[in-house]
């Protein structure tokens, strides 16, 4: 066979092997490629830190499932972090049953690592006072607009089946007007419902956290306005990441950080096989 | 190497997926079949905890009476298993069809219209800065070709034609961006994969 | 009746929804409350039903012995296993059912952790997730097989991707400071630009469906006869 024509018939197989070991070695053998800031993640850090702790609450949507986390849970544990170095009081909540699991997974994962360092009552993070885990809506669009006047309503119980509105943080939390922003965290097009029901209409600020596959659907609501900034893919959870360390330098790990080498070598890995694809194309054209 | 037996089984459920790359086999069917059971298995106990309990229980247990009309139409869902009273399904559907797209009139239009076309009028004040200003043009023009690309009722000739193949460019550039970004969230889901195999697993990555 | 009261449930619920958006009274809104407190218990009924057609499809497939029967009994015996522990053993694991038992074995102790949520953290997750991460490799091979520099337009999608796919990552800005720039207003204008006119076409055909679904001249959704 010539050799433009093995260009062309590259067995799958060694293709997987190929892009299988240009995301694992840079991972064993790791180097550390400074990261530059997004000016989307940028906006969503600077929304969030503008955010008055003793006036107004976040609301965490963890709004994807297992097929999409190893991209969105790095972003909504950096999310958490940033949460509770300000002492923003959270509400986390899911769209989708099967992603509750992964919300409590990060909630557990960083109360118990400001936990571990508080050295008070005040430093630590407590349920109920520091946040709540709302839970499972089952029919999304009626417990968002719902959330418009009561969030205790939307969720009557929260999910360790306490009563929602008596819980010390409900209290002073009681709907849209006492949060300073929702961020959605998806593998789907849910933030854009999100800007479309609760932004549109109650005017709350609605920022996202997407898998990259979703994040240039996004674009035209971040120039509007309607989306007040936007973590896209792993390397956008690696920026907020480098942001929220930078600022506050929280220990835990940090899998985004850690996976952008990989990313960097498989990336070149993809643009090598496409080029290689294209030479052996136009070479076996060319001989015809 | 991680001695949680609970990390072994992941691991060797991985595998088990990973293993389909080679050739379809029945591990994998395993696997796969183990996936639907235990996420409907899953299903199952949120349903009754966290949608069931807070929302028709605890309110019937509190005295509040009012939740079984709701409870009643939602059975009727049931009669989708009985054939001669299976039209009866439509009643529930036809409820939660009918909020959905009366809600959904407004606020499509306010947000992903009225809201869009704020967003690409060119506005004096989008010159202070002329790039912007250049940039704002080219949306203009780009947002303005790609609709006239998607207009199939009139055939493209005359002025419709350029314009439609400048809203092709603007497309054809969209959706290499969209590509990119593709390839970046197909990797990373693989190296998320790959940090719990050789990392808690295996215990190679530090 | 059959038809024409769903149809009817329909009209009146959607004109409903659709005007109480713009009456801001306070009968209004309460009644409309009450309505969203509602449909969440009707959704709960949906979701049942989800859950039974499908352990109903894996008993006829066991039933007529179709092709790969015996993995029914997998789905199965793994559903009734993950809900008992579910639903006797709780969310958080504080149920009748005890989900952690320990014994003492010689002078270890030693703890069985088979909670719902170590379930789904140890089985769903990582089975979950491997299903997507496969896409990385069928992605690449797709790319290596059918990305062809064929046409001018293609060529153009070809180049779009490339810049966008070294400018968004950290190794970018090594090769040029200027690609990260590059592929920021790639996304910022044509992208924008393209995605913006496809999300109009997308919203007035979400807005002309809810209207023909209201008015009933859309009917697909009451199927059968």
């Amino acid at each position: 066979m010539k050799f433009w024509e093995y260009l062309l018939k590259i067995d799958r197989r060694v293709v997987f092997l190929v892009v299988g070991l240009s995301v694992l070695i840079p991972l064993i053998f790791p180097f550390y490629i400074k990261t530059n800031v997004m000016p989307t993640t940028q906006k969503l850090f600077d929304t969030i830190e503008e955010i008055d702790p003793g006036a107004q609450g976040i609301l965490i949507a963890a709004d994807y499932d297992p097929q999409t986390m190893p991209e969105l849970q790095p972003m909504f544990i950096v999310l958490l972090r940033h949460s509770f170095a300000r002492r923003i009081p959270v509400l986390v909540m899911s769209s989708y049953m099967q992603g509750i699991g992964l919300a409590k997974q990060g909630l557990d994962q960083v109360a118990e690592e400001f936990n571990s360092r508080a050295k008070t009552n005040a430093d630590s993070i407590i349920y109920g006072r520091d946040y709540v885990f709302l839970g499972f809506p089952p029919l999304w669009l009626a417990a968002v607009l719902r959330m418009g006047s009561d969030i205790s309503q939307a969720f009557p119980a929260d999910y360790y089946k306490n009563r929602t509105a008596s819980l010390e943080m409900m209290k002073r939390i009681k709907n849209y007007n006492d949060i300073g922003i929702v961020v959605s965290i998806a593998g789907s097009g849910i933030p854009q419902s999100w800007v479309t029901y609760a932004n549109t209409r109650f005017g709350v600020k609605v920022g996202s956290g997407a898998t990259a596959v979703m994040a240039p659907d996004f674009y035209p609501f971040l120039q509007t306005g309607q989306m007040s900034g936007m973590i896209a893919g792993l390397k956008g959870a690696s920026e907020y990441e480098y942001l929220v360390n930078t600022k506050y330098n929280l220990p835990g790990p940090t899998p985004a950080t850690k996976g952008m080498g990989s990313q960097s070598i498989a990336h070149l890995t993809i643009l090598l096989l496409v080029v290689i694809g294209n030479i052996g194309y136009f070479a076996s054209r060319r001989r015809r | 190497m991680s001695h949680d037996p609970w990390v072994w089984i992941g691991a060797f459920l991985t595998i088990g997926i990973f293993s389909f790359l080679y050739k379809e086999n029945p591990f994998y069917r395993f696997c796969e079949h183990l996936f639907v059971g235990v996420a409907n298995g899953y299903a199952i106990a949120v349903t009754w905890h966290l949608v069931l309990t807070p929302r028709l229980i605890m309110p019937l247990q509190g005295g509040n009476y009012l939740v079984l009309i709701p409870m009643i139409i939602g059975i009727l869902y049931f009669f989708r298993f009985i054939p001669r009273l299976s039209w009866l399904v439509r009643i529930p559907i036809a409820v939660a069809l009918g909020f959905s797209s009366g809600v959904s009139i407004p606020a499509i239009i306010q947000a992903d219209v009225i809201k869009q076309m704020q967003g690409t009028v060119v506005y004096p004040h989008l010159f202070a800065n002329w790039q912007q200003g250049f940039w704002a043009i080219l949306i203009f023009i780009g947002v303005i070709a790609t609709i006239f690309f998607f207009f199939f009722s009139k055939e493209h000739k005359g002025i419709l034609k350029p314009v439609s193949y400048i809203g092709i460019i603007f497309i054809m550039v969209g959706f290499g961006a969209s590509f990119g970004y593709t390839v970046m969230a197909r990797l990373s889901l693989l190296i998320g994969r790959l940090q719990f195999l050789f990392g808690i697993w295996l215990g190679l990555i530090k | 009746m059959q038809r024409k009261l769903p149809l009817m449930i329909v009209l009146v619920i959607g004109i409903a929804m659709l005007i109480q958006f713009f009456i801001p009274h306070k009968f209004s809104k309460d009644l409309y409350m009450n309505f969203l407190d509602w449909l969440g218990i009707i959704a709960a009924f949906a979701l049942v039903l989800g859950l039974g057609s499908l352990i109903n499809h894996h008993l006829d497939k066991i039933q007529r012995k179709r092709e790969n029967w015996q993995y029914s009994w997998v789905t199965l015996i793994a559903i009734v296993i993950t809900a008992i522990i579910g639903l006797f053993g709780g969310m958080e694991g504080k149920g009748p059912l005890p989900v952690q038992p320990q014994f003492i074995l010689g002078n270890k102790l030693i703890v069985i952790k088979y909670s719902i949520q170590t379930i789904y953290d140890n089985v769903m997750t990582p089975l979950g997730g491997t299903m997507f991460a496969l896409l990385a490799f069928f992605m690449a091979s797709a790319a290596y097989r059918a990305f062809r520099a064929r046409t001018f337009e293609a060529t153009l999608l070809l180049v779009a991707a490339f810049i966008v796919m070294i400018g968004v990552v950290p190794i970018g800005y090594y090769i040029s400071p200027k690609l990260p720039h590059l592929a920021q207003w790639i996304m910022d204008v044509p992208n924008t630009a393209s995605k913006r006119g496809i999300l109009f076409g997308v919203g007035l055909g979400i807005a002309a469906t809810s209207l023909k679904i209201i008015l009933g001249i859309e009917r697909n959704w009451l199927g059968g006869k």
